[in-house]
């Protein structure tokens, strides 16, 4: 289910509230590209639903939902580690949950396909 | 909640930032573990107030390095997220490629994914009955349940060559198929098996140790666990049926009954009861499993390349609700895989169990959601009276622990 960045926060509210898909599996972010696909993926019964959005390379922010499912915080920071996402609303994007802190600030976020292994391994020291 | 923000506040907000001087523990990673975590520990007195966590420490970057590699290889990577649940991750991995593809998995080798997924089930819950035992204090039962899960661990070499990276998931079927002549052996060690489960349960309610230890330590509503989109048992023991193999049937559970087996008093003792029952359970799906199955070929000869396309896929691991989304480009190669193991998940529930308990209970609390146990590893505590820091490794946490609850005992 692709949505609007607009009306992305009501579709969860109705999904969570109306059809009680309450349980969030996980977010997974995707470079396609121009844009930053974040799919949200919501669990119940034998249905797993996907929430969609796209957000444009040059502005990364999408609505933080942890007031609606207050379990996403954690996938919400692992999206920022990896993508450079920012969850507008969620406190926690100040500081890092998975990537190391000797990552450099100036290299692209490790998941987008622009960052190449290499410069990864160069960037955290672990370069054979 | 309004006053512990405003102490943390005054405290000096250098406390609750990320220092890399003192504050980042070097090298609590033991080749064993695959998952430390470093949670800060906010104190007044003996009582937790506020949990931070920094994971990461193994972050591997297999999602990246999953798009470098062919579908097949990525198969075998994959199972090497997880020491103990690893065919979980190589079956859910497989599933999802699965789904992009058009041809249907021969019904045999979806019934032996079943019966490996179900063995490492019981291995790894009595791998956890033992630890929490370890941590606990009450070694013994370490001793003995460590020593049953030998006999599992041998049924998964005898079955799939390996003890603990199986390798027998393959894309459209598994590896090995089971020969007849190994049914009888293997029903009569799950046999042994669940006797021993049930042996363990009376040990459970009757060990004084274990019942100061883990009764009403964690006390998990079912709100609670439902609003922070906790999986797996932890979720069950809140009450709430909510498993992958009932409620969205893979490999042949469609086949196979499986009892949700849950609980409602939230607690690590609960807990304790529901693994085993669960072990039981796991048991008798095998067994009826193995008299069940068709025969047939256990695996199709697909092309490397996977047709394009998005598909998510999820399976109940030991721990709960594992997750993986594909996305293909039409390639040799995937462009993105996502993971999300069942402890991330977990995580917030246990921060969240951890208040209002004492530091004595850390051990047993974080046991309890059966993270890999790496995350007990290193530990800071911040007293919020005083202002000191200080840290512990898990063995100093476990004695403090066994010496705040029995202090007359030796360790």
């Amino acid at each position: 289910m692709k949505v609007k960045l607009e009306n992305f926060k009501a579709a969860v509210k109705t999904l969570t509230e109306q059809f009680g898909m309450s349980h969030l599996s996980t977010i997974t972010g995707i470079d396609s590209g121009e844009n930053i696909d974040v799919h949200y993926h919501f669990w119940k019964g034998d249905v797993i639903t996907s929430v969609k959005v796209s957000v444009p390379k040059s502005s990364r922010h999408v609505p933080s939902i942890i007031e609606i499912v207050p379990g996403a915080i954690l996938y919400e920071m692992e999206v920022h580690d990896m993508f450079g996402v920012f969850f507008d609303g969620n406190p926690w994007m100040d500081r890092r949950l998975l990537l190391p802190d000797n990552y450099p600030q100036d290299l692209a976020p490790p998941l987008l396909k622009q960052t190449k292994p290499a410069d990864i391994r160069k960037a955290v020291g672990v370069e054979r | 909640m309004a006053e512990r923000r405003e102490t943390r506040k005054e405290a000096g907000a250098g406390l609750i930032q990320y220092s890399t001087e003192n504050l980042v523990p070097f090298g609590p990673i033991h080749p064993a573990l695959k998952e430390p975590e470093y949670f800060k520990l906010y104190l007044r007195g003996e009582m937790i107030v506020d949990v931070v966590p920094r994971i990461g420490y193994v972050h591997r970057g297999l999602e990246k390095a999953a798009e470098q590699r062919r579908w097949t290889q990525n198969t075998f990577m994959f199972e090497r997220t997880c020491g103990i649940c690893s065919f979980a991750h190589s079956l859910a991995y497989v599933q999802a490629v699965e789904g992009l593809t058009p041809y249907e998995v021969p019904r045999r080798g979806l019934y032996i994914r079943l019966i490996v997924a179900e063995l490492e089930r019981i291995h790894s819950h009595l791998l956890w009955v033992g630890l929490l035992g370890h941590w606990a204090g009450f070694d013994t039962l370490f001793m003995w349940v460590w020593r049953d899960r030998e006999i599992v661990l041998d049924l998964v070499e005898a079955i799939a060559g390996n003890r603990i990276h199986k390798s027998i998931a393959a894309i459209a079927g598994v590896k090995r198929d089971i020969p007849d002549s190994m049914k009888n052996k293997i029903v009569e060690r799950t046999k042994y098996l669940a006797d021993r489960a049930y042996f363990y349960k009376h040990i459970v309610d009757t060990e004084s140790t274990l019942l100061a230890r883990t009764r009403k330590v964690g006390n998990l509503k079912a709100e609670t666990a439902q609003k922070l989109c906790a999986v797996g048992p932890l979720v069950r023991c809140a009450g709430l049926a909510r498993d992958v193999r009932a409620d969205d049937p893979y490999a042949a559970y469609g086949d196979v009954p499986i009892d949700v087996v849950t609980r409602t008093e939230g607690d690590v003792h609960s807990l304790l009861h529901l693994r085993l029952d669960e072990l039981v359970v796991s048991a008798n799906a095998i067994d009826y499993a193995l008299e069940h199955m068709p025969s047939g070929p256990v695996r199709l000869k697909i092309p490397p390349t996977i047709p394009a396309g998005e598909y998510a896929s999820h399976v109940e691991a030991p721990r709960g609700e594992l997750f993986y989304f594909v996305k293909s480009g039409g390639g040799p190669n995937p462009e993105r895989v996502k993971v999300r193991t069942p402890t991330l998940a977990n995580l917030p529930t246990a921060l969240e169990l951890l208040k209002g308990y004492t530091m004595a209970d850390v051990p047993v609390v974080l046991t309890a959601i059966d993270p890999c146990f790496g995350c007990m590893d290193r530990l800071s505590f911040v007293d919020l009276d005083s202002q000191k820091q200080w840290t512990w490794t898990g063995e100093e946490l476990r004695q403090f622990g066994i010496r705040y609850y029995f202090p007359e005992r030796t360790i």
